[in-house]
């Protein structure tokens, strides 16, 4: 075993430069402080990004086998890392226009990447807890960031209280899995439970680890924020810091969804049949709530929190689908469901008026006579979302339905389709109301440039993505057969 | 019949251990007196028996003979809980404590971890107290205490664990043997002045006594405490000092090890190097007493918190760095 | 045989006081309870020969934690009276979700089927070859689980941050304490030796000068009234 620590380099590094940059915050003088700070982050995460890509792709254990670095786990980390700079960069002008820009931001940004990346590469169910509560407590934080704010400190009490009730959810689920199978590692898991060999099929589950494990998916149901695990969404993101509620809804979300694609997938991969009506139901819930709640939403972040459920239940078809092809659909959705919707943040943090944010929808109206290049990228990003061809939302929501359809899910696949018809009713209310209604008051002019390049930059991306989508596929292909093996 | 034999065995020992102890625990406070006074230029007690000698006895006879006031508005369970838990902790320290070689009531192998344990107990009976009494200074005072305390058990983990790297076990035994030839006092000298230190705070001793200020809170904690309830503080106190004091001595001081392993030095036997050690850090809690004034509270939690927290655990690298460069690592 | 009756007693108190803790009137009660129910824990674990943990659970929970949640309980001012009206009227369904889960947990326990290796994977509580549970627990936690043990150390300092960042306010009136500007402060303080038994006069040391004090004003007196 030994303790090679190559494999894990990524992760040292962030830790390294986190520590690191912890001292440097100190130390700086302290209006100085939080920029310097979100600099050096953003460029160790950077660093991170290319170390990952750099490095071997074949699966390696590290650390006692709690730790693997597969293509999955790559693929995940280089889209958490970009995430989590881009939140970093957004976040800047927002924090210092209300006057709470303090150097910790970007630490505990980079501290919950780091445990999103130890989530999707854990490889036992402890290093699966661990990461994932590394991950949430910072976002914890992050939610009451803005602590003066009664409904920023209530988003995040109402998110730690919850999130601590659904770790307990997963922490027993992972108990009654570990009593009935003895063993914590996700390799030794499938064997413990009699998979398939060459003398004989595939046992069948015990009970109680199907009882356990429906506990697991319920605990990691709640950070995807999908149906019945939802109830918290709308009021964390609406209360949260806008470029906070970014981060949650991206990258988050895309750490949680690779974990319960490896954890499904990986120890559980042969029983998909004893799995997949529970994520069958969540998918289907969610879809539906997605569609139907945000149509009375007044708040785009509140809109914004129902169109994320909705998406998540889109991706949660491709789980179902239980197959290497359903998880080269997830991959290739969460990538673009982070790029849209990092975008559609950027816009939300374009609209203020008289230095004040304004996050209602009727606030739209007249954006596109005043900043027609904001408008048309939100305009862009909603039919994204929608899935109108030829954008990039439109790929995903196909992969992800042909892959249902390939694993005999047609009707799932039907269900998807109509409720995207029904969100695409939102989504297209924005676009009415940025182009056909009479502003109210004026948008200020003044913006912040990296709000305004990397709202630019992603709408290109949603934009051009059927130029040149090879790389993307590609890769989350490569990632997917390394998981499916 | 074996089981009874033990029983009584292990009970006889107990008492070999108590009574002198609470003989002590009477001594200490005339030595106290006595010790403070010569300090100060006074006499100190000298009425009752010769040289006042029969002082301690005439204050717990006064104490034995009060009236028990519980007051009207306390909790009375937790209010006459509350000394007995703080003298009985103050005493079952003592069974882990090796007076000599092979001279322990119980020789466990987590005995520094079982010390730490009764120490950070401690404070249950001054809160308990505080909160009982249903009056504002005692409650002020068992709040200053508790903080207190919490805040030095971490130091004094950390200057703990110092000892243990040094040491290799966990047994209080095994640590006095491998302080043969070198008391740990000489490489761990700066973590010395800070056990002592946070020894004093700990304790609520002077000058971090700031639970029983007498200036601000009218003693604090025990304020409504009379007769033999106030009593079983005091004893309780004491006894945590001699205790104190004890721990401080087999971790730096080599315990029952003569201060030279040749003849003169030899002749006497471990027990009495022991009690002569005691002594002498009891010594070093009176002086302080004496002679220093009180720490503000912030001042203390300061102190605590930024700068011992950190000095303690430098230490804790320092002395695993060294002892893994130099391949010193015991076994 | 006294090691059985011995753990019947604990386990005993623990259940007793365990109950104690939900049920008793005052909170304050409630976490002593909660204490004892942490230390007959403790013995438990020391009779099973998990010295370590035993003494871990006292020093850590009972030392540390316990004393905050005394702390605050002591300091919390809840009318509990209001608390339980709620208890009431919500008790019927609380009930009726308990009995649901209580038959989901018998169905489990009906079909409990361990997977055959799990027997061997278990671990020995004490190690046969005379190691201590101390050691036994460092050797496997500093190598097989090192990454979750540094995971925990770091979600304590994310801990700790976050702490910091929701409360730390740096108030422009506060007075700080410069202990090095002190200690540097030299001039005005000086030290000198005392013979002892000395009077100030013989050794020289002048005490100031006290400032003069006011003259009393001369009253008029009208009539012969006091004052």
């Amino acid at each position: 075993m030994g303790f090679d620590l190559t494999p894990v380099l990524p992760e040292l590094f962030l830790l390294v430069a986190g520590l690191v940059l912890l001292v440097v915050g100190v130390l700086t003088r302290e209006g100085e402080a939080a920029r310097v700070v979100a600099t050096l982050s953003v460029l160790a995460l950077v660093i991170g990004s290319i170390i990952i890509a750099a490095s071997d792709k074949s699966p390696q254990l590290a650390l006692g086998g709690h730790y693997v670095a597969d293509g999955f786990s790559a693929f995940l980390k280089i889209l958490l890392f970009v995430g989590a700079a881009l939140a970093i960069l957004l976040a800047q002008g927002f924090l210092h226009d209300r006057r709470i820009a303090r150097f910790e931001y970007s630490l505990l940004v980079l501290f919950s990447t780091l445990g999103m990346s130890m989530m999707v590469s854990a490889n036992s169910f402890l290093a699966l807890y661990m990461g994932l509560e590394l991950s949430a407590l910072p976002l914890y934080v992050l939610a009451a960031f803005d602590r003066d704010n009664l409904r920023s400190t209530e988003a995040g009490l109402k998110y730690f209280v919850l999130g601590a009730l659904a770790s307990g959810m997963l922490l027993y689920g992972c108990s009654l899995v570990y009593g009935f199978a003895g063993t914590l590692s996700f390799d030794v898991l499938a064997d413990a439970f009699g998979a398939a060999t060459a003398e004989r099929p595939p046992a069948l589950l015990p009970l109680g680890a199907v009882v356990g494990l429906v506990f697991i998916i319920a605990g990691l149901a709640f950070k995807l924020a999908a149906v019945p695990f939802h109830m918290w969404t709308p009021d964390v993101y609406e209360g949260s810091p806008t470029p906070v509620t970014a981060f949650l809804a991206t990258a988050s979300k895309v750490a949680a969804a690779g974990l319960a694609v490896r954890v499904l997938m990986h120890p559980f991969g042969e029983w998909t049949a004893q799995w997949q009506q529970v994520v069958v139901l969540i998918s289907i819930a969610s879809m539906l709530l997605g569609a139907f709640a945000a149509i009375g939403q007044a708040n785009i972040k509140r809109l914004m929190a129902y169109s994320g459920i909705g998406h998540i239940g889109y991706a949660l078809v491709g789980v179902a689908a239980g197959s290497e092809r359903g998880v080269y659909a997830v991959l290739v959705y969460l990538a673009i469901y982070l790029v849209m919707t990092l975008g559609t943040f950027g816009c939300i943090l374009l609209m203020r008026r008289q230095g004040q944010y304004v996050e209602q929808i009727s606030d739209l109206a007249g954006l596109s006579r005043q900043r027609p290049m904001a408008a048309a990228a939100l305009g862009v990003f909603m039919f994204s979302q929608a899935g109108i061809p030829p954008l990039a939302g439109f790929f995903g929501k196909l992969l992800v339905f042909l892959a249902a359809v390939e694993a005999g899910l047609t009707w799932l696949a039907v269900l998807g389709v109509l409720s995207s018809c029904v969100a695409a009713f939102y989504y297209l209310r924005i676009v009415k109301v940025m182009y056909f209604d009479e502003a109210a008051e004026p948008f200020d002019t003044a913006v912040h440039p990296a709000v305004t390049g990397i709202t630019a930059i992603t709408a290109l991306a949603t934009l051009f993505f059927i130029v040149w989508p090879g790389p993307l596929l590609r890769a989350a292909g490569a990632a997917a057969a390394a998981l499916v093996r | 019949m074996a089981e009874v034999l033990y029983v009584a065995q292990t009970v006889v020992i107990v008492l070999l251990i108590v009574v002198p102890l609470l003989l002590g625990v009477a001594y200490l406070t005339y030595a106290e007196r006595k010790v403070i006074g010569a300090m100060q230029l006074r006499q100190g007690p000298m009425t009752v028996g010769p040289w006042g000698l029969l002082q301690p006895l005439a204050d717990g006879l006064k104490l034995f003979l009060k009236e028990t006031v519980v007051p009207s508005g306390a909790n009375r369970g937790i209010f006459i809980l509350a000394p007995m838990v703080t003298f009985i902790l103050a005493l079952i320290g003592w069974a882990v404590i090796p007076f000599g070689d092979g001279l322990v009531l119980a020789d466990i192998n987590v005995g520094v971890l079982y010390l730490f344990a009764i120490s950070s107990l401690g404070v249950y009976g001054i809160i308990m107290a505080g909160w009982a009494s249903n009056s504002r200074y005692a409650f002020l005072g068992a709040l200053r205490s508790s903080a207190q305390m919490v805040s030095y058990e971490i130091s004094i983990g950390l200057i703990i664990i110092s000892v243990l790297l040094t040491a290799g076990s966990l047994n209080l035994s095994a640590i006095v043997r491998a302080q043969e030839g070198l008391w740990f006092v000489i490489p761990h000298f700066p973590m010395f002045m800070l056990f002592l230190a946070s020894m004093l705070a700990e304790t609520n001793r002077h000058p971090f006594d700031l639970p029983e200020d007498e200036a601000s809170l009218v003693t604090g904690y025990n304020v409504e405490y009379s007769s033999m309830a106030f009593a079983l503080f005091f004893l309780g106190e004491y006894a945590n000092m001699i205790l104190m004091a004890a721990i401080c001595s087999i971790l730096f001081l080599g315990g029952w090890l003569a201060p030279f392993g040749f003849v003169p030095f030899t002749w006497i036997p471990g027990p009495i190097w022991f009690i002569l050690k005691i002594c002498a850090v009891l010594f070093i809690f009176i002086w302080a007493r004496a002679t220093l004034p009180r720490y503000r509270y912030d001042q203390l939690m300061r102190l605590g918190w930024k700068v011992f927290l950190p000095l303690s655990l430098l230490w804790v690298v320092v002395t695993s760095g060294v002892l893994v460069a130099f391949d010193l690592l015991p076994r | 045989m006294i090691a059985g009756l011995a753990f019947y007693l604990f386990a005993g108190i623990l259940i007793a006081s365990a109950v104690m803790v939900v049920t008793s009137r005052n909170p304050v009660h409630g976490v002593l309870f909660l204490i004892l129910a942490f230390f007959n824990a403790a013995a438990l674990f020391l009779i099973a020969g998990a010295e370590f943990l035993a003494m871990i659970l006292v020093i850590v929970y009972v030392g540390a934690v316990a004393v905050l949640f005394l702390f605050v309980v002591m300091m919390l001012d809840i009318d509990f009276a209001r608390l339980r009206e709620g208890f009431r009227r919500n008790a019927p369904l609380g009930l009726v979700i308990g009995g649901i889960l209580l038959i989901e947990l018998l169905l489990v326990a009906a079909a409990w089927r361990f997977a055959p290796e799990a027997a061997a994977l278990r671990l020995q509580p004490v190690q046969p070859d005379g190691v201590t549970n101390t050691e036994a627990l460092g050797r496997v936690l500093y190598t097989d689980y090192v990454y979750a043990f540094q995971i925990a150390g770091l979600i304590l300092l994310v801990a700790m941050i976050g702490a910091i960042v929701l409360t730390l306010r740096d108030r422009p009136t506060a007075k700080r304490q410069d202990v090095a500007a002190q200690i540097a402060r030299s001039g005005s303080v000086v030290t000198r030796r005392v013979p002892i038994g000395a009077g100030l006069a013989e050794t020289g040391i002048a005490r100031p000068p006290l400032p003069e004090a006011p003259k009393p004003k001369q009253v008029e007196h009208q009539g012969g009234g006091h004052h």
